[in-house]
């Protein structure tokens, strides 16, 4: 099993975690086409490569980002979302 | 006729220990520390088993945990691997894969059978004609697999445990206990784990005569034991390697998973058999078997026998033998040139003859084929494999110790990511490039001689440490050998076959030979086809040769052949070991006991354990009618279910209300205090994903409920939202800290108004209406709803309470001829409420729209998750949509399921039901279902098709049902 | 049973021990289940001990920090760590604007802050249901090797340190304290999962030879 680095918790083993989806960022729905919102929604880019990911932390409910290359598995950073300067 | 022989030194039998038990019926003694093949070879006895294809009788080949053909049983356990199985007192055994007996055995007479036996048989021949695959089926399953599966085998739970470290070295030979050395003196923690009963790998055996490797092992050993940093597991195999350094340590008592900063893998190499003509008889043996026999039991391999080699290590062998007094005929070399003068020399010293450039083409079955008599020995052409039978000698043996090179014990490397080359000078697949916190030393890193080994130990550990940020010196390691420890192609071709390359699943050179022509000529394709490498040993013993002659028979370099993976586990590991203490969490309300101790039949509702219906202690109840009664009670009287599994939370701070307006689709904004609102909550797609209710408690406080099932997930968005979108709000999960009751019926009202200093009455508290105050004297909340009758209140207290509270309501209530009820009652109530429950009425693809759910989405907010999706959607016609419809009167057919299709005149689906619930207070048939759009309307008709096929007419029908009644 | 008013989470799991039973802080709880030279033999062994009935006092918000500070009360420095006051009573840092009050039989700090109207935005109340344990033993570390998977030995609970793991498949906050010139483990979970952890762990304490200790044992109520 995987460790993973909570960013208020520490390395934890991934049992601990539950994963929270791709980050990205929203587009303005009041002025994005209906076509770029319907991408928004339902089209993931499965290519691999260095992708920001959601993930939570059960045990103290913590939400943070994890800079993930899905490439090598290996995650660079982690930081709570808006906070990335401070890590 | 005993084969053991005086005292050792370094023996792990305890002679003052003997014992006694049974195999076959046959009294066999032993003593503590034996394992069950040591104990029986002492004993004169060298048949353990029989083979698994041709039942062929089998001896000693590994005696490392890998002899899968002397698999016994103890009428308990089944395939005890008697190798390394320790005996006691008192055990009986049989060997399993036979018919009447390991030396009568019925089944030998397959043997006779295996010309017409070629490989892929089985897949070419049972398949047609089709009828008849019923009965070959049942043949072969009698036929495949080893030992019976014991039905009664007891329950012993088997603890998996946790362990850290910084250095976790598999392998306590020589190169391992160095490395462990070396780390645990710079003050790292060490776990060393080794399968073996003591510490030591091949300086526990492989002396070549000289007592010097003992020395060298009572030094390392002595240095480790008084190391308090090195935690040895000894009986124990490393079972894989996962991610980030999670390695599973298997006991006989349980697993122990392992999680280090640095993993050192110094398992070593397992010994290869050179490949000639009847190389499994009883007798013939790997070099390290007979090493191992003679130094750690103390037992002779045979009286006279033979060592055939294709490499030095058979020298080593003979000089072992010599030592304790067998008598070694010769040593037959494979190679052309033979080996190092200096070792050479020894072995003729001691009187045993040398015959270099020659091999055994085949050993001589004693007449009953249960061990060898002879070998017959030629000269052996290296370039073609051809023994040149035209000059042959007979040697008379009782045994064969053959030795012909080493494959990695690199399972774990590879299960790390490890990139192996092919090492063309040891002729070995050796690590290429590592992970960056895996090392490999000794043996199965390619470093053979002993010094050099102990040097790799200490070289790994300081790489180690050097990860770790400890700053060492990393010496590299430099080795001298005089020839290449494995032998590149140590197969004697035989036009007879029985040449066996994998003695699991008995397979012989031509079989490889066979499955290449037939076009499996990849790896992956012949370990498939021809089973090589399948049996319980995995290849262990076969694997590399069967490369080797894929190799050949493509004419390509072995590392372009490539190996297969082993998987994890790498060695057979017990389905107990794997299941190990399981923990299964459950959640408990307050008034759990109270519900068992009033009949109530638990279930598991997700993660809560909740009452389905109650069956109270001496009435005789079917479930069905359990349900309808406690129905028939809320609606004719009074009803209580115990709600505390809702989700339950608190939204605080000056963004609350705002935040409930982006959260979901309703307005909040202009909420009262002490009003409730339906809250519903879509994803980004529109699609509908919980419904609860909100409550303003306050300027900056909402309580907000939640589906049961979706109190985590309903929590968590929440606070995902409150950081994406930078607000001001705190979020309080209460869903565990509260108890919840719903006090539904006609007559609830009666009962609630007993209990609280709260005004209940209609004027005073309309339906939705909230609020705080004393109920049965404990500080509550409590709120007019109507899911399930058009009079409810819902009295939320602190779970510490919750017993209390529900008491106070029963009692009261008992007047009032009040009735727990359970959650099927709760899932009809609320059906004839016409109320859908969003995941079980609705799908993962239904939106608002198609749910009669419009009045909740507050589409002229600025924003809401879904929305925008929504607005996509609004634009675009609905194709079905949900309904509430009835069974015609007196209905008394088959009853249609949830998920049964609703049928258009075409014949085409047009939909399906989603839920459908006999009413006994209603006496008819109702529920909800999809339909196309125009089949909503009052009174339209639709047909549904059962699960046999017969079409049951339903009519849409307006919900509350209760109108029904009136007509 | 029925007396108190307020029942400890656990209740209905430790009814099967047949403990004697009392009122404390009018929770019913488990005051005793053996003989006290049985329990001391187990709590030096290993030991599970049911203190859900202690008072507690759950407090967030961004003013969280500042209202407590107001109260007099010593915090803990840093998020996840723990420190005691004067009077016993624990106060428990569960996140930046997160805190955990908890007291002993004999003071009233986390009772009188419960009482205590909040007046102020920014600092909210946390209604508080906890499953509360106390583990001792020397097996200890066998005990939690079953259960967690992280590394409880390096220092992870030293210097007033608290950890949010997972606990036999439950989420758990954790510490160690002095409790009696005994070291001992604190666990606190959801009060709905307490029945739950209580068995699991109470299962392995007894395969290790070790069992349940009353509320009696820590503390005289």
């Amino acid at each position: 099993m995987k460790l993973l680095q909570c960013p208020i918790n520490g390395i934890r083993p991934l049992s601990e975690f539950t994963y929270g989806g791709e980050y990205r960022d929203m587009p303005d729905p009041d002025t994005c086409t209906d076509k770029e919102w319907a991408a928004y929604v339902h089209y993931r880019n499965g290519a691999p490569g260095l992708k920001k990911e959601w993930w939570y932390h059960g045990p103290s409910g913590t939400w943070f980002i994890a800079e993930r290359d899905t490439m090598t598995d290996k995650v660079s950073r982690t930081y709570i979302a808006g906070q990335e300067e401070k890590q | 006729m005993s084969s053991r022989i005086a005292k050792k030194r370094g023996e792990w039998i305890n002679r003052d220990k003997p014992l006694t038990f049974e195999y076959e019926g046959q009294q066999v003694q032993g003593y503590e520390g034996d394992t069950i093949s040591s104990a029986l070879w002492a004993n004169g006895v060298k048949v353990l088993g029989r083979s698994f294809k041709y039942h062929r009788a089998r001896g000693i080949l590994s005696f490392a945990n890998h002899d899968v053909n002397a698999l016994m049983t103890d009428g308990e356990d089944t395939n005890i691997r008697a190798d390394v199985w320790p005996v006691s007192n008192g055990m009986k055994l049989e060997a399993v894969n036979t018919d009447g007996g390991v030396i009568k055995d019925k089944n030998k007479y397959i043997d006779y059978l295996s010309p017409f036996l070629p490989v892929g048989f089985y897949y070419k021949t049972f398949y047609k004609p089709k009828r008849m695959f019923p009965f070959w089926e049942d043949k072969i399953r009698k036929a495949a697999g080893l030992g019976k599966v014991n039905f009664n085998y007891p329950r012993h739970i088997k603890p998996k445990r946790y362990a850290h470290c910084d250095v976790l070295i598999i392998g306590a030979g020589a190169s391992g206990l160095s490395a462990a050395l070396e780390a645990a003196e710079q003050g790292f923690s060490v776990i060393l784990v080794d399968e073996n009963r003591q510490i030591g790998g091949s300086l526990t055996y492989d002396l070549a005569g000289d007592p010097a490797a003992t020395d060298t092992l009572s030094t390392l050993q002595a240095a480790v034991e008084s190391q308090a940093n090195i935690r040895v597991i000894i009986d124990a195999y490393a079972g894989g390697y996962y991610g980030d350094n999670l390695v599973p340590i298997v006991e006989k008592s349980g697993i122990t998973k392992v999680r280090a900063q640095t993993v050192i893998v110094a398992a070593g190499v397992f010994e290869q058999p050179p490949v000639f003509r009847y190389n499994d008889l009883p007798g013939v043996m790997l070099g390290s078997a007979a090493q191992r026999l003679v130094h750690r039991y103390a037992v002779k391999p045979f009286n006279k026998g033979v060592v055939v080699t294709a490499n030095d290590h058979g020298y080593r062998t003979a000089l072992d033998l010599a030592s304790v007094g067998v008598e070694v005929v010769a040593v037959i070399d494979m190679r052309r040139d033979g080996a190092a003068q200096d070792i050479t020399q020894k072995v003729k010293d001691k009187g045993i003859a040398v015959h270099k450039g020659s091999c055994i083409y085949e050993a001589v079955a004693a007449g009953d084929k249960l061990g060898v008599k002879e070998v017959v020995v030629c000269p052996y052409d290296e370039t073609t494999a051809e023994a040149d039978t035209s000059r042959s000698v007979r040697l008379a043996c009782d045994g064969v110790a053959m030795s012909a090179g080493w494959a990695p014990a690199a399972a774990l490397l590879y299960q790390a990511g490890t990139k192996m080359r092919y090492d063309d000078s040891i002729q070995q697949f050796v690590p290429a490039q590592l992970p960056e916190s895996v090392f490999a030393a000794g043996k199965v890193n390619g470093v053979f001689e002993l010094k050099a080994r102990m040097q790799d130990g200490r070289r790994a550990a300081a790489e180690a440490m050097n990860y770790m940020g400890k700053v060492v010196a990393v010496d590299s390691v430099k080795q001298s050998l005089s020839s290449s420890p494995s032998h590149p192609y140590p197969i004697v071709n035989h036009p007879k076959g029985k040449n066996f390359v994998d003695f699991d699943e008995d397979i012989q050179v031509k079989d490889f030979i066979n499955a290449a022509k037939e076009g499996f000529d990849n790896i992956e394709l012949m370990k498939r086809f021809t089973t090589v490498g399948m049996g319980p040993s995995q290849g262990k013993h076969s694997n590399m040769n069967a490369i080797r002659i894929l190799a050949r028979i493509r004419q390509l370099p072995v590392e372009k052949i490539g190996t297969t993976t082993a998987r994890p586990f790498f060695h057979p590991t017990p389905i107990g070991h794997l299941g190990g203490r399981g923990f299964h969490p459950h959640r408990y309300t307050a008034m759990h006991q109270w519900h068992v101790d009033n009949g109530g039949e638990m279930f598991e509702a997700g993660i809560w354990m909740r009452p389905g219906f109650y069956t109270p202690a001496g009435v005789k109840l079917s479930a069905a009618d359990a349900v309808q009664q406690e129905a028939l009670a809320v609606r004719e009287k009074v009803g209580m279910i115990d709600g505390s599994t809702l989700g339950k939370i608190e939204v605080f701070g000056p963004d609350a209300a705002a935040f409930l307006e982006r959260f979901y689709t309703g307005k909040f904004a202009g909420q009262k205090v002490g009003e409730s609102r339906i809250a519903m909550l879509l994803d980004e797609a529109g699609v509908m994903l919980d419904d609860g209710i909100a409550v303003r408690m306050a300027d900056d406080q909402f309580y907000v409920s939640t589906n049961s099932s979706n109190a985590a997930t309903v929590y968590r968005e929440m606070q995902r939202n409150v950081q994406l979108w930078k607000m001001q709000v705190t979020l309080v999960n209460l869903t565990g800290a509260m108890a919840a009751m719903t006090v539904a019926g006609p007559a609830s009202r009666s009962v609630v108004e007993q209990l609280t200093d709260i005004d209940v009455s209609a004027a005073a508290m309309p339906d939705g209406a909230f609020r705080t105050g004393k109920v049965a004297g404990v500080d509550a909340r409590l709120m007019r709803v109507s899911f399930v009758s058009d009079l409810a209140f819902e009295i939320h207290v602190p779970y510490k309470a919750g017993l209390h509270v529900w008491n106070a309501v029963m009692e009261a209530g008992k007047a009032f001829g009040i009735r727990p009820f359970g959650t099927d009652a709760q899932r009809l109530l609320r059906l004839e409420m016409g109320h859908h429950l969003i995941s079980h009425d609705t799908d993962g693809l239904t939106n608002p729209f198609e749910a009669h759910s419009d009045s909740l989405v507050a589409m002229d907010k600025p924003f809401f998750i879904g929305q925008r999706s929504l607005k996509i959607l609004a634009k675009k016609p609905l194709n079905k949509k949900l309904t509430t419809f009835v069974l015609d009167q007196g209905f008394n057919g088959e009853l249609p399921n949830e998920c049964n299709l609703v049928i258009d005149s075409a014949n085409n689906i047009s939909g399906r039901v989603t839920s459908i619930s006999y009413s006994r207070y209603l006496n008819r048939h109702i529920g909800f279902a999809f339909v196309p759009p125009e089949q909503t309307n009052d009174g339209a008709r639709f047909q549904i098709r059962t699960d046999s096929g017969a079409m049951v007419s339903a009519t849409a029908c307006n919900a509350p049902f209760f109108h029904l009644l009136e007509s | 049973m029925q007396d108190a008013v307020l029942m400890s989470p656990v209740a209905f799991a430790h009814a099967l021990k047949k403990p004697v039973s009392g009122d404390v802080n009018g929770m019913q709880t488990a005051l005793s289940f053996a003989d006290a030279d049985v329990e001391a033999t187990r709590s030096k062994t290993l030991s599970i001990c049911d203190v859900s009935n202690l008072n507690r006092f759950g407090v967030k918000g961004p003013q969280a920090a500042d209202w407590l500070k107001a109260a007099g009360i010593k915090l803990p420095e840093t998020t996840n760590s723990w420190t005691s006051q004067e009077n016993g009573s624990l106060v428990m840092r569960l996140g930046n604007t997160e805190f955990l009050l908890e007291d002993k039989p004999e003071n009233q700090l986390a009772k009188t802050l419960s009482d205590t109207a909040v007046e102020q935005s920014g600092v909210h109340k946390v209604l508080r249901n906890d499953a509360a344990f106390i583990v001792s033993g020397e097996l200890t570390p066998a005990l939690f090797s079953e259960v967690c998977a992280i590394d409880l030995d390096n220092g992870s609970l030293e210097d007033n340190r608290l950890v949010m793991t997972v606990i036999a498949g439950v989420s758990a906050t954790l510490l160690k304290q002095t409790l009696n010139g005994q070291s001992v483990y604190r666990i606190w979970c959801d009060g709905t999962f307490g029945p739950y952890l209580w068995k699991a762990l109470l299962g392995i304490i007894e395969e290790q030879g070790g069992g349940p200790v009353g509320f009696n044992f820590y503390y005289n109520a």
